[in-house]
């Protein structure tokens, strides 16, 4: 594995000493390029009240190369696949060095409030999105109380 | 000259006399076939006629009992009736008693079935001559003849006849067919005494030999087949045996008797063949001791202090040694005699009884015979050492063998006294301290196994081969006394084949000297195993402090005829310059004895050495020097020398007698020719050692000198070097040269290598491991060009050299082509800088001289770089926009890189996008690398504008400090600069704190790197140092002190190059190495990284070779591929070094 960029140990440091509100990010002990994710869902959005994990990895060109970001927690979103690949611009064409983790799942955070059915990963979902927003809104709302419910006692 | 007396008398005397006189020599033959049964009790008559009170001489009072009892003494068993039958048959013949022993033998002795009776007899009693068992088998020669021939041998001719000779024994018979050049009135009787003599008897051996030493014309010319009795020239020998017999005739070490035993038994005509037994006799005159100090060493030292660089030149002496010599060889030979190789099956053998019977050699039977007449001189004289050509494995084989494994796992170890000695050592080096205090002969002090601590023993010295005596089959032996008894006093003998040297004694290998060659590979400790050999026997134990005293105010009055003081407690040690301090810290940090101190013997710090030495009470243990002072102080002494004849020095390093001499890295004086080596030689001391991981650089010579240094009689005598080491390898004798080589060096050098296993199976040192990357680099544009353009001129010049043939004429030009090349792999800005260790290319400099096209050609990449850049206005107005959208310069000190997160940038780093968006210069390199390799568009990583490469702004401070925007020229840095960088960079972020050693072999490249790098580093994390030879000592001291300091906040780099810092440093608070450039020679890469890959080395090491793509510098790799697996020992031979250059550089241009 190739040493850790002061960037890398940096940005780490930040999101444990000055955590982004609603996430939280921890390297793997064995792999600091590894992180475990969670996600609060925003309020006011169908996502409301669940905790989403998520697994990012920081390739070996990490800052040039964005990172690679995906769901754990299963999750009825259009630009989310059942795999939990995520569809947005700032971990693919629209990455720029400039970004960081910080910027990356705070744009994932954004993404829940506001899916974008028009541009969607999930196209089963996207089509209910399309057709009927409210069943649909209810059905995310739905695996969110199944999947990412928040459990307080851990 | 009592010898030519006896001739002479022969010579003149009448037929009246003879009878007595064949009696005399009768009793001389007698005497001698006994002699070399018995052999110690006899001595030859001829020899000692006059002198020795040997009985024979005195008339018998009773002419019959006399002959009887005569006979009786040589056949005991002979019954009265015979003797007297055979009294009456011949007691009128001249060679009476002679005469009745052949009759006897061919017509009473029926058992006696020899191989010569099928031949047909001749009547006995025509055999007119006694047997001549002289010494000298030109008997018939006169006086007058000898004498000139003395005069011809000088000294060693009259040494050789003040020698006795004692007796002579049977080594091996020759059937040798001759051509008879002369008619014979008669048939030759059979059983006729003949002798082989010099036609010419004082040829000067210019005539025989040209100035290699070769044979220029036929032997056979100058040997003569002469009739003893009739004194007469009957025939010559085939050029074989001429080859053997010519250098022996007339020497006394070897005899021969020369019998007819066949020439069909009619009278002879020109052309005719006849056969002749041929007896062969060492002498005792053979196993004479010989004294060494004959051979003409000192004239040879005396002419070298003046007169150096001349080689020496076989005289005709050595000429006739060697021609001595390699007859014997061709002699022993011939006669089928083989050195024992296991003496303990021979001698069981003879005590049960059986022996192999000595055979008469027929010649006409042996198939090799015509080769042999057509073969030349040497391989004739070596068919029996000829050896395949050796190839580099079995060097290696050589080496191994040389370290003679199980007995170092089974030296004791010493431990040092920690009185004295504050380190720990290591398992083998305590062993290698037991080893060098035997050296010493300091047996008391070392760690004893129980064993004879004697290593030297009973060792056969292995120059020599062990032979067994064979039966005596001569023809004496088998006609008069019918079996020859052995006596098993004698069952062996000893030759030296490589010198013609014969000893009765087994002649035991002894190294007197005290000292050796420390040859541990390098990072085995050898500097610590010194100074624990030192510090336990720090002065010479035999010379008490008084007398010291004593003797020095003695020289005071009695002046320069005096010997030099002795500083018996005082070890010199001389050292490269480099590891001058190097040396005096390891021994304060090893020495524990508050009475033990070093001196740096450097620049005129010490004002009177001598007097430091040899007349205070406590003088220092060590004095440490360079061999650059040792040089110019010899240098300043040899000119008094030359003007004042004055030998003695008065003062410095040669007017003292050393205790002990040590000199580290001692392949420095491996060219014997050179001052340094020449000086060096000239130190005196007690004992002698030599540091050393590479005895040999580049070819065997190379240990010449040491073995010259250590005194290692007789090799450190040129003369025999060359007859045993040199010439043998010359001439692809590699075995000989190898034996010999071995042999010299066994007792004598120590070498353990890292792989070498301990007693316990462990390795010797377990270092972290190391990991080589070869790093591969593009050239940037201007390289690239630049590159192509004088690869193309190189090409076209090789291939003319190779077309026309001469391209070795053209070398020194095609190596400044090549330098060029490897110089713009580097960087561009190397071309046309002088490197100062490549003086000798400044001639070549001048023939390529390119500067003015390659200028132009640099000028107009720099402007294709430049297109797409920025016009006047845009740059205007560029610098216009960022100085708006920052109030004021000083903002420019707080700009933060998006892309590493770096706050502040580094004001010198700091490239602006037109934009306005500060980074990294390193950080937008890298992503304009990324983006182009994914073939992505370039866009600012802040607001995704795009950008573009050439347009780009950065800072520079005006004359008042303050930060000023420019354009930024985008293709500056040369790809290897570049390279380092973000490795050292990366470095940085993951290892703080981590030293660096980075080696190049220009020292204007270092230069050029020192400014790069201080420019792209910030200065208050990252520290460049550098260390060349332009160095003073105290600089050099000053910049290792402060590297080795760890400094976790700031990287530490060190320029190191090559020549200055190649060997030796210890530098093992570094782990990462980077290599700028390769080198020819993969050993020189080697050693650098040894620098840091040693003991001491905690880390794992990792060492990154920047090597250009597709370039000169690939090819180079290629070739130290191949010169690890050829060897570079193996370049003795000039012609083979030659193709082999133009292999390379074909290699390079392919």
């Amino acid at each position: 594995m190739a040493s850790l960029p002061k960037r890398i140990i940096k940005e780490t440091e930040r999101l444990i000493s000055d955590p982004v509100p609603g996430i939280t990010a921890e390297p793997h002990d064995d792999n600091l390029r590894y992180f475990n994710v969670t996600v609060e869902g925003p309020t006011q959005s169908p996502y409301e009240n669940g905790i989403f994990k998520l697994e990012l990895y920081l390739p070996d060109d990490y800052p040039m190369e964005a990172p690679k970001v995906r769901f754990l927690t299963k999750i009825y979103h259009p630009n989310i696949d059942r795999l939990g690949r995520i569809c947005l611009d700032v971990l693919k064409t629209n990455w720029s060095p400039a970004l960081q983790i910080r910027t990356v799942l705070l744009s994932i955070q954004a993404l829940l409030a506001s899916p974008n059915p028009n541009d969607p990963l999930a196209n089963d979902v996207a089509e209910d999105w399309i057709k009927n927003e409210e069943a649909a809104k209810a059905k995310a709302r739905e695996w969110t109380q199944l999947y990412a419910k928040k459990v307080d006692d851990n | 000259m009592l010898k030519m007396n006896g001739e002479k008398k022969r010579f003149f005397d009448d037929e009246l006399d003879s009878s007595e006189d064949a009696k005399v020599n009768f009793d001389q033959s007698l005497q001698n076939s006994e002699s070399f049964l018995f052999s110690e009790n006899s001595i030859s008559k001829q020899e000692d006629n006059d002198q020795s009170n040997i009985p024979t001489i005195e008339i018998p009072s009773d002419p019959k009992d006399e002959f009887i009892a005569d006979l009786r003494s040589v056949i005991p068993e002979m019954s009265l009736p015979v003797a007297e039958e055979l009294y009456e048959r011949f007691h009128k013949s001249e060679d009476n008693i002679s005469n009745a022993l052949t009759y006897y033998f061919e017509n009473y002795n029926d058992t006696n079935s020899l191989k010569t009776q099928e031949l047909p007899s001749s009547p006995f009693s025509s055999r007119s001559s006694t047997r001549n068992s002289s010494v000298n088998s030109s008997s018939h020669e006169g006086s007058p003849v000898t004498h000139k021939r003395g005069k011809g041998y000088g000294f060693r001719r009259e040494k050789r006849l003040k020698a006795n000779i004692q007796w002579k024994r049977f080594v091996g018979a020759l059937q040798v067919t001759c051509m008879a050049t002369r008619p014979t009135v008669r048939p030759l009787k059979y059983g006729s005494e003949l002798s082989f003599t010099k036609s010419v008897s004082n040829l000067s051996p210019s005539k025989l030999y040209d100035s290699y030493g070769r044979r220029k014309t036929k032997m056979s010319n100058y040997v003569r087949v002469f009739d003893s009795q009739l004194n007469r020239e009957i025939g010559r020998v085939p050029e074989d045996i001429a080859q053997i017999v010519y250098p022996l005739i007339g020497k006394n070490e070897i005899s021969f008797e020369a019998t007819l035993i066949f020439c069909d038994n009619k009278r002879l005509s020109i052309g005719d063949t006849f056969v002749v037994q041929l007896d062969c006799f060492l002498t005792s005159a053979i196993f004479e001791e010989k004294k060494p100090d004959k051979k003409p060493t000192t004239n040879h030292s005396a002419n070298e202090w003046g007169n150096s660089r001349k080689t020496i030149v076989e005289t005709d002496e050595e000429l006739q040694n060697r021609s001595r010599m390699v007859a014997l060889i061709s002699l022993f030979d011939k006669l089928k005699i083989n050195p024992v190789t296991d003496e303990n099956a021979i001698l069981e053998k003879l005590n049960s009884g059986i022996d192999d019977q000595g055979e008469v050699i027929d010649l006409e039977d042996d198939k090799s015979f015509n080769e042999l007449m057509s073969q030349d001189y040497e391989e004739q004289g070596m068919t029996q050492h000829h050896e395949d050509s050796m190839n580099l494995n079995q060097l290696k084989t050589f080496y191994n063998a040389a370290q003679s494994l199980e007995s170092l796992k089974n030296l004791p170890e010493t431990e040092p006294s920690k009185d004295v000695f504050k380190l720990d050592l290591r398992r083998y080096q305590k062993q290698g301290l037991t080893w060098m205090l035997r050296r010493e002969r300091e047996f008391a002090k070392a760690a004893s196994d129980g064993k004879d601590p004697e290593i030297d023993g009973n060792l056969m010295n292995p120059l020599w081969k062990q032979f067994k005596w064979p039966k005596d089959m001569s023809w004496a032996a088998q006609k008069l006394s019918g079996s020859s008894i052995l006596v098993d006093s004698d069952i062996f003998f000893y030759a030296n084949l490589h010198t013609g040297e014969f000893s009765v004694n087994k002649p035991v290998l002894k190294t007197m000297m005290k000292g050796g060659l420390l040859s541990d590979e390098m990072g085995l400790g050898k500097t610590v195993s010194t100074l624990s050999l030192i510090l336990t026997c720090p002065h010479d134990s035999d010379v008490v402090d008084k007398t010291l005293f004593k003797e020095d105010n003695d020289d005071e009055i009695i002046g320069k005829s005096v010997k030099k003081p002795y500083a018996s407690r005082t070890t010199l040690i001389v050292v490269p310059m480099s590891l001058l301090n190097q040396w005096s810290s390891e021994f304060t940090k090893a020495n524990n004895s508050p009475d033990m101190r070093s001196e740096i013997y450097y620049g005129g710090n010490v004002s009177s050495l001598k007097k430091l030495l040899t007349a205070t009470g406590n003088p220092p243990t060590v004095v440490i020097t360079t061999y650059g002072i040792v040089q110019s102080e010899w240098l300043k002494l040899s000119k008094t020398k030359m003007n004042s004849g004055d030998i003695q020095a008065s003062t410095g390093l040669f007017s003292v007698d050393f205790y002990r001499v040590v000199i580290d890295e001692g392949h420095t004086i491996r060219n014997r020719t050179t001052a340094t080596s020449k000086a060096i030689m000239e130190l005196t001391s007690k004992c002698r050692w030599i540091l050393t991981g590479t005895p040999i650089i580049n070819r065997l010579d190379d240990l010449y000198s040491m073995v010259k240094f250590l005194q290692l009689e007789p090799w450190s005598q040129i003369s025999y070097w060359k007859m045993f080491v040199s010439t043998p390898f010359e001439n692809k004798n590699f075995r000989q040269a190898f034996d010999v080589v071995n042999a010299i060096l066994e007792p004598v050098l120590l070498r353990r290598t890292k792989q070498m296993k301990d007693i316990d199976g462990k390795p010797l040192v377990e270092l972290p491991p190391k990991e080589i990357v070869v790093e591969r680099i593009k050239l940037n544009k201007t390289q690239n060009a630049v590159y192509k353009y004088l690869l193309n001129r190189a090409e076209s010049s090789v291939q003319s050299g190779l077309a026309r043939g001469d391209l070795l004429k053209k070398y020194s030009t095609i190596l400044v082509h090549i330098l060029r090349l490897r110089q713009v792999c580097c960087d561009v800005a190397l071309l046309g800088a002088q490197d100062e260790n490549d003086e000798d290319l400044s001639q070549g400099n001048k023939i390529v001289n390119d500067s003015k096209e390659l200028d132009d050609l640099i000028a107009q990449t720099n402007k294709e770089n430049q297109s797409g850049g920025f016009t006047e206005e845009e740059l205007a107005k560029a610098i216009a926009d960022i100085q708006q959208k920052y109030e004021n310069s000083e903002k420019f000190r707080s700009l933060e890189c998006s892309i590493c997160t770096t706050e502040p940038i580094n004001v010198e780093n700091v490239v602006f996008t037109e934009c306005g968006h500060p980074f990294c210069e390193n950080c937008l390199d890298e992503y304009f690398a990324f983006q182009s390799q994914k073939k992505l568009d370039f866009n600012c990583p802040n607001c995704r504008e795009g950008i573009s490469p050439s347009r780009l702004l950065t800072l520079y401070k005006d004359e008042s400090q303050s930060l000023l925007l420019k354009h930024y020229d985008n293709d500056p840095k040369s790809a290897k600069v570049g390279a380092l960088l973000n490795h050292l960079k990366l470095l940085q972020d993951t290892s703080a704190g981590e030293q660096v050693v980075v080696f190049s072999q220009f020292s204007s490249y270092l230069d050029i790197l020192e400014r790069e790098l201080t420019e792209a580093l910030p200065a208050d994390s990252s520290k460049v140092y550098k260390f060349d030879g332009r160095l003073s000592l105290k600089e050099r001291s000053v910049v290792l002190q402060d590297f080795q300091v760890k400094d976790l906040s700031r990287q530490k780099i060190l320029l190191l190059s090559l020549k200055a810092g190649g060997v030796g440093l210890n530098l093992t608070c570094a782990s990462q190495a980077y290599m700028m450039d390769p080198w020819w020679s993969p050993s020189m890469e080697d050693q650098a990284i040894d620098r840091i890959h040693r003991i001491g080395q905690t880390n794992n090491v990792k060492v990154v070779r920047f090597i250009v793509e597709n370039s000169i510098e690939e090819k180079m790799l290629r070739i130290q591929e191949r010169k690890r697996t050829i060897g570079e020992a193996m370049d003795a031979d000039e012609d083979e070094r030659r193709k082999r250059r133009i292999e390379e550089i074909k290699m390079l241009f392919e």
